[in-house]
């Protein structure tokens, strides 16, 4: 599932093309960056090219900033450590944030508007000119429509592309860089990089016939949908930690019938985050899911719901791979995830999460009895 | 005047006239066998075809039985009520569309254009957004699809009079109102949860299709179908012109109303369960004119069989031609369209040419 | 018997029939004549029940045999099927007709002259062929009362003959009560016993049997135009009445 994005299959192959065309360019991020910012601006000037190559300029660095990106909001609050600078979000990632650990974080997120886009990411453009933003952040590639009302009200707008964990560090360093802290996303950068360079070195050594079959179900309640490998997030990190994306053979994010998940047989499923009323005994219940091997051998598990979500990429996502990394390739991977999230969310959001916390983020009490789950009770 | 023939010859066409409609059903009761069995025994996950059939005469001979294996649960409980509710809905579309077109005298009209299936689809996005499933989900979307086709012919009433022009634009204006409300529902739907859930309501499929799903939509589509059937000479006389229609007895207003109720009741029992699957209704009653002719004894049973086939095929292409579902809209569409624009040319040629 | 008792029926601010009553008893024809736009269809819907009456009242059958001008013809039905809808009626809401139901539509067919193309297409008859159907039709509703609206109008003078002839075959049993419209008088003298003058200018329509009121005072009066009427001798000797127009001014003695 392509998180809080696109449900039109159109839009997300123009998406997908660009993302494509853009991966040089990504790989490039920092250098560019940082070649925008050394052209002698004036003393606070911040110029920026955005992942739509459109230019960016903000007199001083953002204080009143609005995401209509459902997962940028967390983002930005992680970037500055409080919600003071985050002054609207879509109300999609609203719900995500008040009912997730980010609210018993930052009890005052609740005060932030929601009215400045509807979920669709069509901005409300009086509600969003009354919060008074020196920055929109919008998702680029999916036509001007949704840019245009924000940049003909005078405001000022960022637009971002999703979809690879390139394409999330460029952003997430724009967004840094938007809220004059460039040294805050080193760190978060290099810990991306650091774990991720960590596992891809322990994988590398893991045979290919060792390497399970993992299907990310992104949509069950409605219909079920699942996705092809390029330019898919939820994909590549399986890849990563040592696992094969058992809906390969797809292209995109698309519709598919329980037959078909039978005749992949998939050693594990990971259940996605977003669908609240979904949990593992939508395998477990069903008379043909319960007889994949996944099911059989107790290896289906529904993702965390941390700040945000963890399978789109967000400011978390190394959390997300490692505990993925355990499940996957148990007999490699053995991280500390209850110690990683709690240093982490000290970095992120300067909290000392409890293990009650973390229990709830990792679903222990609705998934604990999984395989390999034991691994993530408190000692 | 002019005589046609010979007295003497109309035993003999007679005749050869009930030979004909003989053989026309018996093939397109074959057709319809074939596509069913065919179809249960394909599918992503392969059984082969002799197993299949084993494990449907198992499943018939004793449906209690215990399922264990993985080929007999994909058989008879994913592929057979997916299988059934298809050929179900396919045959209730397509008598509601053969119907429709009798008592307006125009074959152009199908529920689309009557707002019917707008209506019920605005039902079941509501229903979604407020989170309703089961029986109260398909209650609103009957509901919905009935209070559109009110409101068509309240419109399409004008001094006491209904004219077939006004009641098709009725229809397109009420059919805009809803698509409007539904695109409204769709702007404002969570795009994690119940915005997925309408737009799939809106593509229409089988894909989640359980016995439950079945049995619920069952009762419906099988009343108004039956129901229909057995208005099928009546039928006959709504589809003459209204001052003919009432000399012979008719209350065409009151039962031209029958007619749209029993539509509703189908159409909204289909839709709640597999969403808006548009064509069937306007390509198969035209395709089951060609073959038995125009008579609704002969074609209400012609489009039943037919449809229920061709929608049985139809949705074993959308689910292993490829991996991924096909959304049954785009191919009922692809097949559909030209069907219907090659049928709407010999209608009008042969019309122009007597 | 049907008929009409003080019927008035208004368009809007227009009277179209002001206070019109007649009646056809069981084994009478009544011919209505007049040219068009004096009510002539309206009177015949309003003897139907197709035209609500702002006063007076309809005296018919529940079920009149109705013949229209032309049939519905975009349905592709065979005739013995359009013939056999004549039984609808009887059959009620859910009912299909029968052998017997069929037998009855096969026998109309034949007194209305139609067996022959009883399995042909109604969309492929000609126009004087369909209207034979549709008689048929009318027939098998079994009604007493049977209603044709214009039913020369678009026929050739052979088949007017035919039809008048076939008229006068239905007549001859004295089992109905037949109403007819036409624009021609020569219609009413040969197959009516009564006739229904719609006179001109709000003049009240003049009924009464075919001999008081075909006469060229009243015809000259209906139609505006010169009119005389002449007898001529049948072949068997029996005395036949026909209108005759004086066109161009010629006034006939």
């Amino acid at each position: 599932m392509l998180p809080d994005t696109a449900t039109n299959r159109g839009q997300m192959m123009v998406r997908l093309i660009r993302i494509a065309s853009r991966g040089l360019l990504a790989a490039a991020f920092s250098g560019l960056l940082a070649g925008t910012l050394a052209q002698g601006v004036a003393a606070e000037e911040i110029v920026f090219k955005d992942q739509e190559n459109r230019e960016v300029r903000l007199a001083k660095a953002a204080e009143r900033i609005v995401s209509i990106v459902i997962p940028m909001a967390s983002t930005v609050i992680a970037l500055d450590g409080s919600t003071s600078k985050l002054v609207g979000m879509n109300p999609t990632a609203k719900s995500a944030v008040t009912e997730g650990i980010l609210g018993k974080i930052f009890p005052e997120a609740k005060d932030i508007p929601s009215d400045v886009t509807a979920p669709n990411f069509v901005p409300n453009v009086e509600a969003l000119t009354a919060t008074n933003p020196d920055l929109v952040i919008q998702w680029g590639g999916r036509g001007n429509d949704i840019v245009a009302p924000i940049t003909n009200a005078g405001l000022t707008a960022m637009l971002i592309l999703y979809g690879t964990e390139e394409l999330t560090r460029e952003y997430m360093t724009m967004a840094s860089t938007a809220l004059g802290k460039p040294e805050r996303i080193g760190e978060l950068v290099e810990w991306r990089d650091r774990v991720q360079k960590d596992i891809e070195a322990k994988a590398k050594a893991i045979p290919e016939d060792k390497r399970p079959n993992v299907l990310y179900v992104g949509r069950a309640l409605s219909d079920i949908t699942a996705s092809g490998t390029k330019g898919n997030y939820n994909a590549w990190y399986i890849e990563l930690v040592g696992g094969r994306n058992a809906s390969a053979e797809l292209n995109g994010t698309v519709a598919i019938n329980k037959e078909q998940i039978a005749e992949w047989d998939p050693d594990v499923i990971l259940l996605n985050a977003f669908e609240a009323k979904l949990d593992v005994d939508w395998v477990y219940n069903d008379a043909i899911l319960s007889l994949t091997k996944a099911a059989r051998s107790k290896r289906v598990y529904k993702m965390p719901l941390g700040g945000y979500r963890w399978d789109p990429p967000n400011q978390e996502s190394p959390l997300s791979w490692m505990w993925a990394a355990n499940l996957i390739q148990p007999d490699v991977f053995k991280y500390d995830v209850r110690g990683e999230m709690k240093t982490a969310y000290k970095t992120l959001y300067n909290y000392e999460l409890s293990d009650a916390d973390i229990d709830d983020i990792l679903w222990t009490k609705q998934q604990g009895d999984a395989a390999n789950y034991t691994q993530f009770k408190v000692e | 005047m002019a005589v046609v023939t010979q007295d003497g010859t109309a035993p003999v066409a007679r005749h050869s006239h009930i030979a004909r409609q003989t053989a026309v059903f018996a093939a397109l009761l074959a057709l319809f066998t074939v596509a069913f069995v065919v179809s249960l025994c394909v599918g992503r996950f392969s059984v082969p075809a002799g197993r299949a059939l084993e494990l449907i005469w198992l499943g018939i001979i004793n449906p209690a039985r215990e399922l264990a294996s993985i080929d007999e649960r994909i058989v008879l409980l994913v592929r057979a009520p997916r299988v059934v509710l298809a050929a179900l809905a396919g045959a209730g579309l397509a008598v509601a569309g053969a119907a429709l077109q009798g008592v307006f005298r125009n074959p152009l009209v199908s529920p689309d254009i009557l707002g019917i299936s707008q209506g019920a689809a605005f039902g079941g996005a509501l229903a979604i957004m407020l989170g309703i499933w089961g029986f109260p989900l398909i209650a609103m979307v009957f509901v919905f699809g009935m209070a559109a086709l009110i409101l068509v012919g309240m419109l399409s009433r004008i001094n006491g009079r209904t004219e077939t022009v006004t009641v098709i634009l009725s229809g397109l204006v009420i059919s805009s109102m809803f698509s409007a409300v539904v695109s409204l529902l769709q702007f404002v739907a969570d795009p994690n949860t119940s915005l997925p859930a309408i737009v799939y309501w809106l593509m229409g499929s089988f894909a989640t299709a359980t016995w439950e799903r079945t049995l619920i939509a069952a009762p419906g589509l099988i009343l108004g179908a039956v129901l229909l059937w057995m208005l099928r000479f009546r039928l006959n006389i709504l589809s003459l012109d209204e001052a003919e229609a009432q000399s012979l007895g008719a209350n065409t207003t009151r039962e031209r109303w029958l007619v749209f109720g029993l539509i509703a009741i189908i159409v909204g029992s289909q839709v709640a369960v597999s969403g808006i699957i548009g064509w069937i209704g306007i390509v198969i009653p035209h395709a089951a004119r060609l073959l038995v002719g125009h008579d609704h004894r002969a074609l209400l049973p012609a489009s039943v069989v037919l449809g229920a086939g061709f929608m049985v095929i139809i949705d074993t292409l959308a689910r292993t031609a490829t991996a991924a579902e096909i959304p049954l809209g785009v191919i009922t569409a692809l097949v559909g369209a030209p069907i219907f624009a090659v049928l709407l040319r010999n209608h009008y040629r042969e019309r122009t040419g007597s | 018997m049907i008929g009409l008792e003080d019927a008035i029926v208004r368009f809007g601010a227009r009277t179209i029939i002001d206070g019109l009553s007649f009646s056809v008893p069981v084994g009478r024809t009544l011919a209505i004549l007049g040219p068009n736009g004096r009510g002539k269809t309206t009177t015949l819907k309003a003897m139907l029940g197709f035209q609500l009456l702002d006063a007076g009242q309809r005296i018919a059958p529940e079920i009149v045999g109705y013949v229209p001008q032309t049939g519905t013809s975009n349905q592709r039905y065979r005739a013995i099927d359009i013939a056999v809808m004549g039984r609808a009626a009887h059959l009620g809401l859910f009912g299909q007709p029968g052998p017997n139901d069929f037998a009855i539509a096969h026998s109309a067919l034949e007194k209305a002259g139609a067996v022959r193309f009883a399995d042909h297409f109604f969309d492929r008859l000609s126009g004087g062929e369909r209207q034979l159907v549709l008689l048929a039709r009318a027939l098998a509703t079994g009604s007493e009362a049977l209603v044709l609206d214009e039913p020369a109008a678009a026929l050739d003078l052979h088949n007017q003959e035919r039809l008048l002839t076939l008229l006068n075959a239905l007549r001859a049993p004295r089992d109905k009560a037949i109403v007819f419209t036409t624009h021609d008088p020569n219609h009413a003298l040969t197959a009516a016993d009564d006739a229904l003058l719609m006179m001109p200018n709000g003049q009240p329509p003049l009924f009464g049997p075919v001999a008081e009121t075909i006469t060229p005072d009243h015809l000259e009066r209906l139609y505006g135009v010169p009119m005389r009427v002449v007898e001529i001798d049948g072949p068997s000797g029996e005395t036949h009445r026909a209108v005759l127009p004086a066109f161009a001014g010629i006034r006939a003695a």
